[in-house]
Parts: structure tokens; C-alpha cells; sequence
């Protein structure tokens, strides 16, 4: 008994600690910046310290809690059950709304220390003094939220009768990606929350030019790629786990995740343009601001129970908070960039349309008219509930028809903008540039309507990306040759290597989407069936049974070779039935498996009906993913040597008079298909 | 968020001061109508009883009945008849079911002319649980088995329990979400009787 | 030296005209390949992708695998099979009987039109946007427009900004 009230108790501690870390902290920051106090600035950092502190002292007694099964809280009680395997156990924290908060909560005060600590000697910089005002108060947020409204650590009397919990969701028990996905999407999330800190920061001290860009660079970079690598990981989840053999269904919680990372890649586009002209000052602010605004109205979606969704938490008590906190996020921002608005005003000016600022700006606005797509099909059953008063859902297809055109043409600007100068391009330099790659796209064209596929928007897909890959390859050859392997390191050769996996991704999800073939087929064993080119033979129903679970497996030989084994499971403490994929994963084709229906087949049974699809290029998906964060990586190695920050970044390639013998040697990798 | 007029501001610069005080009014008219609409959502679960199907023929519909004779809705024409969806499984079919029982005796003490027949149409269920659970918990009206769900589709049921209410024309009338009771029941069936009457 | 210059003769017109030339060649051979959805099967999954799954939180018929869903996919297979109905009268059979509300995909008409036009009008307004951006740069370049000396003064101050 001592011991369980330890755990609510000292829980409580950190949290508060954070709390009155994070309110103090911003406050006497304020005050020191605002008299010039350089003493009290240098010591700023300990608050961080002290907020990281409360976080993790709050997190291992969570942890402690769930390990020791404490279940004098009312968290514990809901997700945790003894027979609950440690490492799920571990995942159990984020399993539901008060803990997922603590996850955040957790993340947000390391980012808040990282800060603290990679700024440690510039504190007393005003502009590091006000972005470490902004993480103390995002800080003092979310600490409110966990320590009140949204408190993991309540405790309640334990019922009588009460003997175990129910353990987590069984969605969130039965594979090993929910140990990694939340925490990755939540570096991602909560990253984003260091440039938005500096960009507030930039506003307050009315230091708009470069100098917070160079600074939050990486660090945006970093959120950036984890919440890619975070978005992917829930596909990979939703494939292995859920049964209808898809990686995206256009779910709220999904379009939560994507609504930041589409402005969040619009922003690390055309910062580039800021950083080497000093353009798009407001612009690259707004962008900032709304990907951090984004994440909150994201968590709000998946916390408040406004829109149905397979994957959203229970309603809670913290959705008028994070409202709230989102109304003041974007009217804060909002007021100071109008307060600023002269400041901002950039002088210069964009040539060209025909050009790498031409380019980034077409990006800037596909990717904020997509998200702005995301966003009104994810709220348009509010707004149509609102003036009519009547239940709707916008569901996949209608994203799908619109997301269609927008990625076509956002792959056809990946194979233009890598071979654009800045300033401006003649149509000679573009022929030029331009056809090798132009043929490699014609190449892939042909190469898929002889492999079979037909329909123009698959075809235009697959042609674009093999346009894009060309010019991406074509970059990325002349830059190893001018440089060796420094030709691969650098923020745009790494971003080559990027668009190299998101055409791989593309040409995925073009060929998944148009080409998967599903059937249901009964099976019966010692009958062979075959459908789609394959056969399949029930060899026998097997039966798994422990205290926690009772897994039934129908084993079918798939084209007479292997045994696969897609199982029903029963989580006993639930008493939910969950089905399990069993997936043949191969570089052109997957064929997935999975027994139809919720009804078990009885151990022992002669038959099984299953549902297969055959998925094309799947595979793919998960390789583009591995390439856009080895990519990532290489963008954020330094490239070739800089002087000063502010020199441009990209390899020299835009410059017509560098690259005087280097066009032709680009001829064989065109020449390729 | 600015998602609508964001792609103005690269047009800010020089000479642009009328414009951008437009666009941030613009914004952030867009900003509170946002605020309104998410701040007034309520929670998302709320189902209407309302449907398409009221004051209009019922659907065609079969179904396996107990002794495995095929069941047609459109045969009942001629009498009122409500239809129950159920499984044995369901808990509020489970406490419904005592309400379904007093509504069965209350029509049975009426008038056969205007009583109502009352049918069970087991959805996604055994029948030997249902037959257990009708042996336990009482109740001697048919129940129908709809093994290919096509009786719940044609109606439009997702989720068990649900009441239907079909006049002698053979008119959907009125459709019960959820649990009814005994009382609920005869009183709308009262009621639709009684504005039948002067035709 | 050769290579070079047979790699410029290449990327002449003709070696454009040539490309156009195949990649229209081979979208109208595969569009026109195009057969719709092959099978029956195929046809069902295609309409159920529409359906949302009446009784599970945001799920198509297609996905989900609640009994509601299973019994509208064998609804849709009848009626694929007896094959009277296209694809959007199945889907408005549905509708009809669960509510609009299983509707995946918004209506054209009412209220639901505004799905489709304001996508479409945002990338409008964001192509304007960039058009008339452009177009002033362009005759900012050219030194058209005489800048006020409000203008002048703004400039120097973010310079000035720009150096601190």
C-alpha cells in the first residue's frame, strides 16, 4: 500500500516540479530580458534542467506503476493486467489519453532541455532568452494539462472484486511497432515546437532576418524526419495489424499526423529560398507557425472525440484546454507577425517563375493547397453537422481523387526543380538538363504498360517518377563526381536522395492503390484452390492458448511452397477477437492473407474462409522509407565547406559556367531503361 | 493554419501595404470560424432513428425462419407488425427483452384485427443460443434467423437492438434505436393506429 | 568529341518531338486499355471502398470487418452478380437504407459541393497569388514601378536590419 501511493504520489511531484519549473522559469525570463539582467539569463538553463527532471521522475513512476501493477490508479486500471507481456506493458503508457499525454510531456521537456543545453552559453541572447520563454510556456501547457485535467496519476479505490485490468487495447498489444511508433511520431510532433519557439522568438526581438533560421535548421530537419519516419511506421502498424491489407485510410488521426509534415516539407523548401535571398520572410513564419498550430489541432482531433475514428482516445477532459491553447497559438503568432509585418518585408525579388525560387514557391503552394485538401475533408462532417445539422463522412476515395492530380504534379516539379538554376533558366539549359531525365520517365512509361498496367493515372505516375528519379540521379551523379562521396552528403544532394524515396514511395502507392485484387475464398483442407495465379491448401487449424490470449491459426500452403498462418486472436481479458495478417512480402507483389470475419474457426476444423489480396509493390514503400531517412541523415552532415552561414548550401550546380563538361556524362543514366 | 490565404504572403514586399492588412483580416476571420465550428462539435456518437425508409414501403426482405421456412415481410401485409432486431449476445438486447415480453402479452390481450405481430430477427447469431435464451427469459413469438444479413441490410440496421414498426399497407412508420420498452412501444403503435383511423 | 556532339544532335527538337511522341503513344494505348474494374470481385471492392461501415468509427466497407459490413459486401455482390445496377445505384441502394451518412465520398450537390470547390478554389487563389507575385517582380525588375519614398525608406531600414 506504502508503495502504490509512492507512485501517485511522487508521479504528482514531477509533473508539479514541471509545472512550477516551467511558469517560473518563463516568467523570470521575461523579467531578465526585459531589464537586461545578463546574470539572471546565464542561468536560465536550470529550469530546463529542473523540467526535465519532473518529466522523467513522473515517467518512471508511471513506468513503476505499470510494472508493479499498481492498480490504485485509475490509469493503471484501465490499461494494465498481469498477464500483459513487459514490453506491451511498457507501450501500455501511451495506450490511452492521460498517459499519451505523458509521453508528450516527456518528449517536450527533453527537447526543452536540449535547447537549454545546446544554447547553454548564449542565453543571454535575447533571441535564445525568448525562444526558451516559448518552450517554458509550451512546457507549462502541457504540464498543466498532465497534472490536472488530464492527470494519469489520479488514484481511485480499488473496486471490490477487482482482480486484473483489461490491459491496453488489443490493436496496441500484438505488435512490436507500438513500442516505436508513438514515441517516434512524438519526436516528430513535439520537435517542431524548437523553430516555432525561434520564430516567436525572431518576432519578439524583432530579429527577422536570417540568424533564427540557420539556427532552428537542423532542428527542424530533425523533427521533420522523425515524424516522417513516424507517419510511415503507422502504415507499416496498419498493414501488418489491421487486416485490409492497407497502409493509409485517410483516417482523422492519420490526416492529423500529415496535416503538419505537409507544411512541415513546404517549410524546408522554402527556407532555402529565405536563406539564400532573403525572400519569404512571412511566409516561412506562417508556415512555422501553422505546422506547430497544426500538431495541436491534431491533438485535439484524436483527444476530443469531435470525428469518429478507428484510432481516436475516448473523449476526455482536455479537449476545451488544447482548443484554447491552439486559439492562443494562432492569435498570438498571427498578432505578432502583423505586429512585425514592416520588418518582415523582404527586399528583392524573384526573376523568374522559371527557377529554383520558381520551383520552391509551386511547391509552397501544392503542398499548402494538399493540406488545406487534409484539413477540409477531416473537418467537413463538423461543417456540414454545424449549417445542416445532419451526419456525414468524408472517407479515403475523396482523397485519393484529390490527393491524384496534386502528387502527379508534385513529381513532375521533383523532376524540373532539381535542374533549375537559382534566378532563372533559359529553355537551352533546360533541354539540355532536362532530357535525359524526360526519357528515363518515357522509359519507366513504357516499361510499365509492357509490365501490364493500364489506366492513364497510374501510367502518368509511374512515367513522372521515373522523370523525377532521372533528374534526382542525374544530380546526384554530377555532384559525386565533382566530389566523391561528399557529393552525397549536404542538404541538397541528401535531398536528392530524399526524393529518391519518396518516388520509390510514390510509385508504391500508385501501383497498391490502382492493382490489388482481393477475393474471398473458402478453403477446405486437402482441396487445393486457386485464385489470381496462386493456390492456395488449408493444411490445418492450430490452437495457441495461454492466461492472456487464445490465438487461432489457419496454416495454408500458399502456392505450394510455404505455410502461412493468418490467425484469429482472442484477448481473454477483453474478450475481443482481433484478426492477424499473414503477409508474403515480395519485391513486386505481396499476397496477404487474412480469415474472414470475426467469427473463429473452431481448432481443429476442416474449414476456413479467407480473404487474399494480392498487393503490387508494397515492398517499395517500406524501402523508399529506409532512403528518405538514410537521406535525411546525409542532408544534415555538413556538405562542402562553408564559410559563413549565410553562403548558400547547395552544390554549385545551378550555376551554368561550374559545370561545363558535366551535362554529358549524365547521358548514361537516362539511358538506363 | 493559414492554409486558404497563405500563398499570398509571398506576395508581400514592397508597395504591398494595402493588401496584407486584407489578408491577415481574412485569415483570421477564417481562424474564429474555425475556432467556432470545433469548439461547437459535440461528440460524434450520436445516432438519429431517422431514415429514409419512414412513410415509405418497407424493403423487401426474407428470412430463415425457426423451422427453416422462408420468411417474407411483404406476406405480413394486412396487420401491423413490428420487428425487433436482436442478438442473444447484445446486453441492451439482453435488458430489453422483459419490455419485448410485456409488449407481446399486451397485444395479445387486444383485438387480433388491430393487434400487433411481433417478430425477432436474429442477427449474427447461433440458433441454439437463441433458442436457449428464449427457453430462459420467455417470449413465444417467431424469430426469424437472417444467416446472410441481408434482412439487416435491406433495413438499414447497424447495430443491434433496433425496432421497426410497419403498418398494414405495409409501411415503415417508425424505427427505434436502441432499447424500447413495453409502454414506448404500445403507445407509438397506439398513436399510429388512431391517425389511421379517419382514412 | 563525337559523344558530344551526338549527345547535343539528340537533344534537339526531333529528340523532344521523338519523346512527346512515345509518351502520348503509350498513355492513349494504356488508357484506352483501361478496362474499368476486371472482375467482379474487383467491382465490389471498388463500390464498397465508398461505403463507410455503419456501425465502426470511420471505416469503409471495404476495410472493416464488423457484421454490418460483411452483410453490405454480400448485399453488393448480389447485386454485382445480378448485375442490373451500376456502381451508383448500389451505392444510392445503401444510402438509402443506412443514411447519408455512409456516404464516403461527398455528394456534388448542396452543401457537400463545397468538398469540391473550395480545393479547387484555394489552388486558384494560390496560382493567382504566385501569377501576380510574379508579375511584379518582373516589372520591379524592369524598374517600372516608381517606388514612394515610403517605400524607400522601408527597404533601408530592413537592410539596415538585414546588417545588424
Amino acid at each position: 500500500m506504502t508503495a502504490a501511493t509512492v507512485n501517485a504520489a511522487l508521479g504528482n511531484a514531477g509533473l508539479l516540479l514541471m509545472l512550477v519549473a516551467s511558469i517560473v522559469g518563463a516568467l523570470s525570463t521575461v523579467a531578465a530580458v526585459r531589464s537586461g539582467n545578463v546574470r539572471a539569463l546565464r542561468g536560465v538553463s536550470r529550469y530546463a534542467w529542473l523540467i526535465l527532471a519532473g518529466a522523467v521522475l513522473a515517467t518512471v513512476m508511471m513506468q513503476r506503476a505499470l510494472i508493479t501493477r499498481d492498480f490504485t490508479l485509475a490509469y493503471v486500471q484501465q490499461v494494465g493486467a498481469t498477464s500483459t507481456p513487459a514490453l506491451y506493458n511498457v507501450a501500455a503508457m501511451w495506450s490511452a489519453l492521460e498517459g499519451s499525454i505523458l509521453l508528450w510531456v516527456l518528449v517536450l521537456a527533453g527537447f526543452t532541455a536540449a535547447v537549454a543545453w545546446r544554447y547553454r552559453k548564449r542565453t543571454d541572447d535575447p533571441l535564445v532568452a525568448w525562444a526558451m520563454v516559448v518552450m517554458f510556456a509550451v512546457s507549462a501547457f502541457f504540464a498543466f494539462v498532465a497534472f490536472g485535467p488530464a492527470s494519469p496519476f489520479q488514484t481511485v479505490a480499488i473496486p471490490p472484486g477487482f482482480v486484473d485490468g483489461p490491459g491496453p487495447n488489443p490493436l496496441l498489444q500484438n505488435h512490436i511497432l507500438v513500442l516505436f511508433h508513438p514515441p517516434i511520431l512524438y519526436l516528430g510532433y513535439v520537435g517542431f515546437t524548437v523553430p516555432f519557439a525561434f520564430a516567436i522568438a525572431a518576432l519578439v526581438t524583432g530579429r527577422v532576418g536570417e540568424g533564427w533560421l540557420m539556427e532552428t535548421r537542423r532542428w527542424a530537419l530533425f523533427a521533420w524526419a522523425f515524424l516522417t519516419i513516424g507517419i510511415i511506421l503507422g502504415a507499416w502498424w496498419s498493414y501488418e495489424v489491421l487486416g485490409w491489407s492497407g497502409v493509409w485510410a485517410w483516417d482523422p488521426v492519420e490526416n492529423a499526423s500529415l496535416l503538419p509534415w505537409l507544411t512541415g516539407t513546404a517549410y524546408i523548401h522554402s527556407v532555402l529560398v529565405q536563406e539564400r535571398r532573403g525572400m519569404l520572410r512571412v511566409w516561412n513564419i506562417s508556415l512555422l507557425v501553422a505546422t506547430f498550430a497544426l500538431t495541436i489541432l491534431g491533438t485535439f482531433i484524436t483527444r476530443s472525440g469531435i470525428i469518429s475514428s478507428v484510432h481516436a482516445f475516448g473523449a476526455g477532459e482536455v479537449d476545451g484546454y488544447l482548443l484554447g491553447f491552439f486559439g492562443v497559438v494562432v492569435f498570438v503568432s498571427l498578432g505578432l507577425i502583423a505586429w512585425r509585418g514592416d520588418r518582415l518585408r523582404s527586399p528583392g525579388s524573384i526573376d523568374s517563375p522559371v527557377s529554383r525560387e520558381g520551383a520552391f514557391l509551386a511547391n509552397n503552394v501544392l503542398f499548402t493547397v494538399f493540406a488545406f485538401v487534409v484539413l477540409l475533408g477531416t473537418l467537413f462532417p463538423l461543417l456540414v453537422e454545424a449549417l445542416q445539422d445532419r451526419r456525414t463522412v468524408v472517407g479515403a476515395p475523396y482523397f485519393d481523387r484529390l490527393s491524384m492530380p496534386i502528387g502527379l504534379v508534385m513529381l513532375f516539379l521533383m523532376g524540373i526543380a532539381p535542374v533549375l538554376p537559382w534566378r532563372k533558366a533559359s529553355t537551352e539549359l533546360l533541354r539540355d538538363r532536362l532530357f535525359w531525365p524526360a526519357w528515363m520517365g518515357a522509359g519507366c512509361l513504357v516499361l510499365a504498360l509492357v509490365l501490364g498496367a493500364d489506366g492513364w493515372a497510374p501510367l502518368a505516375a509511374f512515367g513522372l517518377a521515373g522523370f523525377a528519379a532521372g533528374s534526382a540521379l542525374r544530380q546526384l551523379v554530377l555532384a559525386t563526381r565533382r566530389q566523391g562521396w561528399r557529393g552525397l552528403v549536404g542538404r541538397a544532394n541528401g535531398g536528392m536522395v530524399v526524393h529518391l524515396g519518396v518516388i520509390l514511395i510514390a510509385v508504391g502507392l500508385a501501383a497498391s492503390n490502382s492493382f490489388t485484387h482481393s477475393a474471398t475464398i473458402p478453403l477446405e483442407v486437402g482441396t487445393v484452390q486457386r485464385w489470381g495465379g496462386h493456390t492456395f491448401e488449408l493444411l490445418e487449424i492450430t490452437e495457441e492458448d495461454t492466461a492472456r490470449v487464445n490465438v487461432v491459426k489457419a496454416q495454408v500452403l500458399l502456392d505450394g511452397d510455404q505455410a502461412y498462418a493468418p490467425a484469429i486472436t482472442l484477448y481473454k481479458k477483453i474478450g475481443a477477437n482481433i484478426g492477424t495478417p499473414s503477409v508474403r512480402t515480395g519485391f513486386t507483389k505481396d499476397v496477404y492473407l487474412t480469415i474472414d470475419g470475426t467469427v473463429r474457426p473452431e481448432p481443429g476444423a476442416t474449414e476456413v474462409t479467407l480473404r487474399v489480396f494480392v498487393k503490387p509493390m508494397i515492398l517499395w514503400l517500406w524501402i523508399g522509407a529506409g532512403l528518405m531517412a538514410v537521406g535525411t541523415l546525409l542532408a544534415a552532415f555538413p556538405g562542402h565547406r562553408r564559410r559563413r552561414p549565410t553562403d548558400p548550401v547547395s552544390a554549385p550546380i545551378g550555376d551554368p559556367d561550374v559545370e561545363p563538361a558535366a551535362v554529358e556524362p549524365a547521358a548514361p543514366v537516362g539511358a538506363a531503361p | 493554419m493559414s492554409v486558404v490565404e497563405a500563398p499570398e504572403s509571398p506576395a508581400e514586399g514592397r508597395g504591398r501595404r494595402r493588401v496584407a492588412p486584407i489578408v491577415v483580416g481574412v485569415l483570421a476571420l477564417v481562424m474564429i470560424g474555425l475556432f467556432v465550428l470545433l469548439a461547437g462539435a459535440g461528440d460524434a456518437k450520436n445516432a438519429t432513428a431517422n431514415t429514409r425508409l419512414l412513410d415509405r414501403p418497407a424493403p423487401e426482405a426474407t428470412a430463415r425462419a425457426a423451422d427453416g421456412s422462408t420468411f417474407d415481410l411483404a406476406r405480413r401485409k394486412g396487420s401491423w407488425v413490428v420487428v425487433n432486431f436482436f442478438q442473444s449476445t447484445c446486453i441492451p438486447c439482453q435488458q430489453e427483452h422483459p419490455e419485448l415480453v410485456a409488449f407481446a402479452e399486451q397485444q395479445q390481450a387486444l383485438d387480433p384485427t388491430i393487434a400487433a405481430e411481433l417478430y425477432t430477427v436474429v442477427v449474427d447469431d447461433a440458433q441454439d443460443a437463441v433458442e436457449r435464451f428464449f427457453a430462459e427469459e420467455g417470449g413465444d413469438w417467431p424469430v426469424l434467423y437472417d444467416d446472410d444479413g441481408g434482412f439487416a441490410v435491406a433495413f438499414g440496421v447497424a447495430k443491434v437492438p433496433e425496432t421497426w414498426i410497419i403498418d398494414p399497407e405495409g409501411f415503415v412508420r417508425a424505427r427505434f434505436i436502441s432499447q424500447v420498452t413495453a409502454e414506448g412501444l404500445g403507445t407509438t403503435l397506439q398513436q399510429l393506429r388512431e391517425l389511421r383511423e379517419p382514412t | 568529341m563525337s559523344a558530344r556532339s551526338l549527345n547535343r544532335r539528340l537533344k534537339s527538337t526531333a529528340g523532344w518531338v521523338a519523346l512527346l511522341f512515345v509518351v502520348v503513344a503509350a498513355l492513349a494505348v494504356g488508357a484506352t486499355r483501361d478496362t474499368g474494374p476486371q472482375s467482379a470481385g474487383d467491382r465490389v471492392d471498388a463500390i464498397s471502398r465508398r461505403i463507410a461501415c455503419p456501425e465502426c468509427d470511420g471505416e469503409s466497407v471495404y476495410e472493416s470487418r464488423s457484421r454490418a459490413s460483411e452483410a453490405i459486401r454480400t448485399e453488393i455482390r448480389a447485386q454485382v452478380n445480378a448485375g442490373r445496377a451500376d456502381d451508383d445505384q448500389i451505392i444510392e441502394f445503401v444510402a438509402e437504407r443506412f443514411g447519408g451518412q455512409v456516404l464516403l465520398v461527398p455528394r456534388s450537390t448542396g452543401i457537400e459541393a463545397l468538398a469540391w470547390a473550395l480545393p479547387a478554389a484555394a489552388l486558384v487563389v494560390g496560382v493567382t497569388a504566385l501569377f501576380f507575385a510574379f508579375r511584379r517582380w518582373r516589372l520591379e525588375a524592369a524598374g517600372v514601378p516608381e517606388p514612394t519614398d515610403d517605400d524607400i525608406a522601408l527597404v533601408a531600414e530592413a537592410r539596415a536590419a538585414e546588417r545588424e
